[in-house]
């Protein structure tokens, strides 16, 4: 009895997550006439593929445009993540002492503690003052820097026994060597997790995309989308097929990836 | 010897190079905005972006303590983190109990990446299906209140619900994050103590309180401090569901702020940022403070 209420509760809590997604894909292949009549509908009468087409061509933007600009953006700016603070939290954990590394960390503590989207309101008068305003470059720089992977990869290297790197440094190897040959090689599944994790986070950035784009030539599909819905005239089947679009490669990614991704996501955040 | 002390200052100096990247970003994305940001709430709008500005003190603190619309966005703000908070951890709490129990046994993995994937879905994907969800002609959720005979819900069209139908959307995205720590928590929770309560006969809600709970410390001031700076800034769900509005209803001050932005009033928007960015950390470093102390 205990157990099938449990179930219930789990399984009501369940419909409450996953409900919203179903209702976009089905929303998607169906004409917007049709959602009105009856909104709820487990099935679709029959696909409906005008939604998908009348997103192909947003104003000045292209559909395909925004899926570059997503896959540009997110990859690029999370190798850069990856490298950056990689390269960072090593140094910073080899040397814990330094009083430059110490300061650095106690400021890049205080970033995290800023709320991101007040950030993002000077940071685009930093971007305008660097001349990166409308460009690729400022909004991949602004987006490679986060609190999860730093930890992440700081808590691997804390936990990189010390024997390891005396023995590298015993056969004679330098610190560039130690790092390529020795300690990265090791860092595999974490520097995979970081990646998968900023990945994911960001793809869903939207405002500092935004906010550093002088024009619809930068956007990403989550600012398409807002772009979309924020449209007079409601074209609802098209916002739904934008919608299942900007979820789809995520969700796949997620899906593949689940235990790295929330374990990691619970052992960067446990850190901080 | 001065070979070796050379070599030893070049090794040394490789982890300063190591360090360059990330130290440019953080300076560059992140500590000098913060400082501009303060620097800019001292100086006229109008001259906030040219090379040599003009600085007028305290006038935009001034302006903003002046404004009457501040004051009930910055309560807004208040009640709205204080309930959102309240909301999300309990669920998330009650919910990460149920998981962890053994009564799930099977079926756990999927109910884990079901409340999870709303967590790693784009918040302005997520947001716009609730904006429509709740939406009077095409929404399913009226339409289901409908088929079983409930009233309708005035979701983000109406002041009275605006910011439950906020709540909620926002819950939808961040509750599986915080079950998750509780989680992590309760797996490392001693199961000797739980048992040893059964032997003393005690009642399942006492067992909670007295030995789960206590136990759950670390979870608690994590998702606390968390779910504070995450809701006292809460701003994407309001741009794509409500704007807002209605009159004023979700006019939260990360909004309220950004759209002085949006006017390029830089010294009234920065000035609101730095308000609200010490609420957040004192906020932030008191729950922490308390929890360290062992009051939470």
């Amino acid at each position: 009895m205990k157990r099938i209420i449990a179930y219930v509760i789990a399984s009501a809590a369940s419909i409450f997550f996953l409900y919203p997604y179903l209702w976009m894909l089905v929303s998607s292949f169906r004409t917007t006439a049709a959602v009105l009549r009856n909104p709820l509908r487990w099935w679709p009468e029959r696909f409906d593929l005008s939604g998908f087409e009348s997103i192909l061509q947003m104003g000045d933007l292209s559909l395909l445009r925004a899926m570059v600009n997503s896959l540009a953006i997110t990859g690029a700016s999370t190798l850069l993540a990856v490298l950056a603070t990689a390269l960072g939290a090593y140094a910073m954990t080899r040397r814990p002492q330094a009083m430059a590394f110490r300061l650095l960390r106690y400021g890049f503590l205080m970033t995290m503690m800023y709320p991101y989207m007040l950030l993002v309101i000077p940071v685009y008068i930093v971007v305008y003052k660097l001349g990166l305003l409308g460009g690729y470059a400022g909004i991949v720089l602004f987006l490679a820097v986060g609190p999860i992977q730093f930890f992440l990869f700081e808590q691997f290297f804390r936990t990189l026994p010390a024997e390891v790197i005396e023995a590298a440094t015993i056969d004679g190897a330098g610190e560039a060597a130690i790092l390529f040959r020795v300690v990265l090689p090791m860092a595999r599944p974490v520097v995979a997790t970081v990646a998968i994790i900023t990945f994911l986070l960001n793809w869903a950035q939207w405002f500092p995309v935004l906010v550093i784009s002088t024009d619809a030539d930068t956007w990403t599909l989550p600012v398409a989308l807002l772009n979309v819905n924020g449209e007079l005239g409601t074209n609802f089947q098209g916002i739904m097929a934008l919608a299942v679009v900007t979820t789809i490669p995520v969700a796949l990614l997620f899906l593949a990836a689940q235990r790295q991704v929330m374990q990691g996501m619970t052992e960067g955040a446990v850190k901080g | 010897m001065r070979g070796g002390l050379l070599r030893a200052l070049r090794r040394e100096s490789v982890f300063y190079v190591f360090a360059i990247p990330f130290a440019a970003l953080t300076i560059i994305f992140g500590l000098w905005p913060i400082v501009l940001s303060v620097i800019t709430s001292f100086t006229a709008s109008a001259s906030a972006l040219k090379p040599v500005p003009v600085y007028v003190g305290l006038a935009n603190y001034a302006a903003i303590l002046h404004d009457p619309l501040f004051f009930s966005s910055l309560g807004l703000t208040l009640l709205y983190a204080v309930l959102a908070v309240a909301a999300n951890l309990g669920v998330a709490l009650a919910y990460a109990v149920l998981l962890d129990s053994p009564l799930l046994a099977g079926a756990r993995g999927f109910f884990k990446l079901a409340m999870f994937l709303p967590v790693v879905t784009p918040d302005v994907a997520g947001y716009v299906v609730w904006r429509w969800l709740y939406d009077q002609s095409f929404g399913a959720l009226n339409a289901f209140l409908h088929l079983v005979g409930l009233p309708a819900f005035g979701g983000v069209a109406s002041p009275a619900t605006a910011m439950l139908a906020v709540l909620v959307a926002e819950l939808w995205h961040h509750a599986g994050f915080y079950a998750v720590i509780f989680l992590a928590n309760l797996a490392v929770c001693e199961r000797a103590l739980e048992e040893a309560a059964d032997i003393d006969g005690a009642r399942p809600w006492q067992k909670f309180v007295y030995v789960v709970l206590p136990q759950l410390r670390p979870a608690i001031v994590i998702n606390l401090v968390y779910a504070l700076i995450q809701f006292l800034k809460t701003f994407t769900v309001v741009v794509v569901m409500t704007k807002g509005g209605p009159s004023g209803a979700t006019n939260f001050l990360s909004y309220y702020a950004y759209q002085f932005f949006d006017q390029a009033r830089y010294g009234e928007a920065t000035a609101m940022a730095t308000v609200l960015f010490a609420i957040v950390l004192l906020a932030a470093t008191a729950v922490y403070a308390l929890g360290e102390r062992g009051r939470v």
